[in-house]
């Protein structure tokens, strides 16, 4: 806890204050001002709009701390602003609201749209506010309110201000405050429960005939090797596990080499300053005849509270040059829960693209120290997978591909 | 939808971040404007034990003109841009970009140092500054460095920091009076993240020509010779001598395997290139 100042609706407020604790709950949780909304809590839907030295600023991602020293005005300021007492008459002539939850924010962006913008068409006011959402009115009555406020000020002479009078660089609600030392949250759990992944009771990887995932993609890459070396290093469970970045298993495989197989671990995955570990099962199933394999698999996050499920099938056959081989890989997968909820499939597929490209680096140097006379057990590998700190050689690939097309066409 | 109870500090100068955050004994993360790293700390998939604030850093806040650039600090903010509180000298491209990213309220906070950083794919700044030229300067235990910004970013969602390394300023090189660009960006909803980003710049005084294809899933693919896109470039019809095959290909080589996506990024490509031509 720190003590933080700011000034609300031109009342100085010295009060106590978490890092984490963002504007909105410092407004309603600590000074009573309940009349700013949250709906989302992550900056979409718009209703915490406030207004932050004078300018709209969503106050559910804007901590109260980043704020020190600023001029912060919510609803509860604005009885007494021209504007919004404007746009209150005509909010209720033209049927703008019905619950109200979305009023606040709307009040705060429409002001800021009748400030602003000198004569927009009803187009440019809905894209102007776009990032406010209603659901139970629509927007229709609330465009007309603001439509109705602006042709009327500008009737009354009064201009629109460029940049809603702003006149300083750098976020809103920035560059009020004096230095803050580094200030700790409040007192947090030393102890971190161990997890014990030995003492888990095995479970399987459900098989499911009707799963579809939601999303799929095939990548193929080629190994240096002959074929039957990598479809027999493809049988070796825990080496193929030992070349996947962050990957590790919970002691032997189940189940005889060749057969199926049952093996449980987890993979650490670090994508920009997300980090997910995901602890499961898979079942694998190996096809001798056609040199293909199915592994399905699930696993949990539990610091995301997030589940993904996957099926990968991969085939291995020759190369067309000789002595070398090809895998090609499908892969499928979904994910549910917060991580889900905040990924674009596209993302995941680019991290799956360079996480396959380190992988097949390892499996690489893993065949050739083995075909040099190495053990398995200490052939070099990557540690965890760091997305930043690789780069992929699939893309690399891809690009080699591009140039020997580019030459052909001559 | 609380974050964890992260440690906070907000030093007055870069020299009071880079000990911060060569600290390896715990997770530190840098935040300037916090629009994209706000909704990620809400849910929890960010968890660091330290956010190191960086918006109460004069340098940063700054904005520099030199004879062939304009520099600005960090954590200039989209609307700064927008409403050309930031001088513009890219003939209108930077302030009509800044407009049309997220929502005003965001825009207020984010920044453009924090938008690189972040490095999605389908943020605006990524796709418009490859295709300006524009460079930003890093600073860390090892002085300065300079990178463009297309090879700033690494992948989705990774930037070319090295350890205790933050990105202090962009630079972004002033464009001749007969330089024309054009800008085009394919989303369903007003706001949302692109699916595709089409940008282009001519500037036959400097002797540049770009074509970039932006929000792929990943890198943005940069074509630093636009010429070969647009035949010999004698069309009187702007855009009518695109390569639409050519263009299909550079996309498909730069790692794009649907069709639909491809032929997305194609079109927006080849409407920047019109807009460029209308303007």
């Amino acid at each position: 806890m720190s003590m933080i100042h700011l000034t609300i609706n031109g009342k100085p407020v010295d009060a106590a204050c978490e890092p984490r604790t963002h504007l909105a709950d410092f407004l309603r949780e600590t000074n009573n001002l309940t009349g700013t909304h949250l709906g989302c809590e992550h900056g979409v839907c718009g209703a915490c709009t406030i207004l932050v030295d004078g300018v709209p600023t969503r106050s559910c991602i804007t901590f109260a701390a980043a704020c020190e020293g600023a001029s912060v005005t919510t609803v509860e300021g604005l009885d007494d602003d021209d504007i919004t007492s404007e746009l209150r008459t005509a909010f209720s002539r033209e049927h703008g609201l019905q619950c109200g939850y979305c009023t606040p924010g709307m009040l705060v962006s429409a002001r800021d749209v009748v400030l602003r913008m000198d004569a927009p068409s009803e187009h440019d006011i809905r894209v102007a506010m776009s990032g406010n959402l209603c659901r139970c009115t629509g927007y229709v009555g609330i465009v007309r309110a603001i439509q109705g406020v602006i042709a009327d000020r500008r009737a009354r002479g009064i201009a629109a201000v460029a940049g809603g009078g702003r006149t300083r660089l750098g976020p809103a609600g920035s560059g009020n405050a004096s230095t803050a030392k580094e200030a700790a949250g409040a007192s947090k759990a030393a102890a971190v429960a161990a997890v014990k992944p030995a003492g888990q009771p095995r479970t399987a990887a459900r098989k499911d005939d009707n799963w579809k995932p939601q999303t799929t993609f095939e990548q193929s890459f080629t190994v240096a090797h002959p074929t039957d070396v990598v479809w027999d290093f493809f049988g070796r469970v825990d080496e193929v596990a030992a070349c996947l970045p962050g990957a590790s298993l919970n002691g032997a495989p189940e189940g005889g080499p060749g057969g199926d197989e049952h093996v449980e671990g987890q993979i650490k995955v670090k994508v920009g300053p997300i980090s997910a570990e995901f602890h499961g099962a898979a079942d694998i199933t190996r096809d001798e005849a056609t040199r293909t394999g199915v592994i399905d698999g699930t696993g949990k996050d539990k610091r995301s509270n997030s589940a993904t499920r996957g099926q990968i099938r991969y085939a291995v056959k020759e190369a067309e040059t000789p002595g070398e081989t090809r895998v090609d890989v499908a892969i499928g997968f979904t994910l549910s829960g917060v991580l889900a909820q905040f990924s674009r499939s596209g993302l995941v597929q680019d991290v799956a693209n360079r996480l396959i490209g380190v992988f097949v680096q390892n499996l690489e140097a893993r065949l050739a120290h083995q075909a040099g006379g190495g053990d398995a057990d200490s052939a070099p590998v990557a540690a965890e997978f760091n997305a930043g700190s690789l780069m992929s050689s699939v893309i690399v690939g891809q690009v080699k591909q591009f140039f020997a097309r580019l030459f052909r066409r001559g | 939808m609380k974050p964890v109870n992260f440690d906070y500090a907000r030093p007055k100068d870069v020299a009071g971040v880079l000990p911060l955050i060569a600290d390896d004994s715990r997770t530190v993360k840098i935040m300037a404007g916090g629009q994209s790293l706000g909704p990620m700390l809400n849910m929890r998939l960010v968890q660091p034990d330290l956010v190191v604030d960086i918006t109460g850093i004069e340098e940063l806040r700054q904005v520099v003109e030199t004879p062939d650039a304009i520099v600005m600090g960090g954590c200039i903010t989209h609307a700064d841009i927008e409403d050309r509180r930031v001088p513009d000298m890219t003939r209108g491209a930077l302030p009509a970009v800044a407009g049309g990213i997220a929502y005003r309220a965001v825009r207020n906070r984010g920044t453009i140092g924090g938008s690189i950083t972040h490095a999605d794919p389908s943020a605006d700044w990524i796709s418009i500054l490859s295709a300006l030229g524009a460079t930003v300067t890093l600073r860390g235990p090892g002085g300065s460095r300079s990178v463009a910004v297309e090879d700033y970013m690494l992948g989705a969602l990774e930037a070319d920091l090295r350890p205790g390394e933050m990105l202090v300023s962009v630079s972004v090189p002033k464009l001749s009076v007969s330089a024309r660009w054009g800008y085009y960006k394919s989303c369903r909803k007003t706001g949302e993240f692109a699916h595709a980003i089409g940008a282009f710049l001519v500037d036959p005084e400097r002797g540049v020509s770009r074509a970039v294809f932006g929000a792929t899933e990943s890198r943005p693919i940069v074509i630093a010779d636009a010429r070969q896109l647009l035949g010999e470039g004698t069309a009187t019809e702007p855009g009518r001598d695109f390569d639409s095959r050519l263009a299909g290909e550079l996309v498909e080589a730069g790692g794009m395997s649907d069709p639909i996506d491809r032929q997305t990024h194609v079109v927006a490509l080849r409407r920047a290139i019109q807009q460029a031509g209308s303007a």
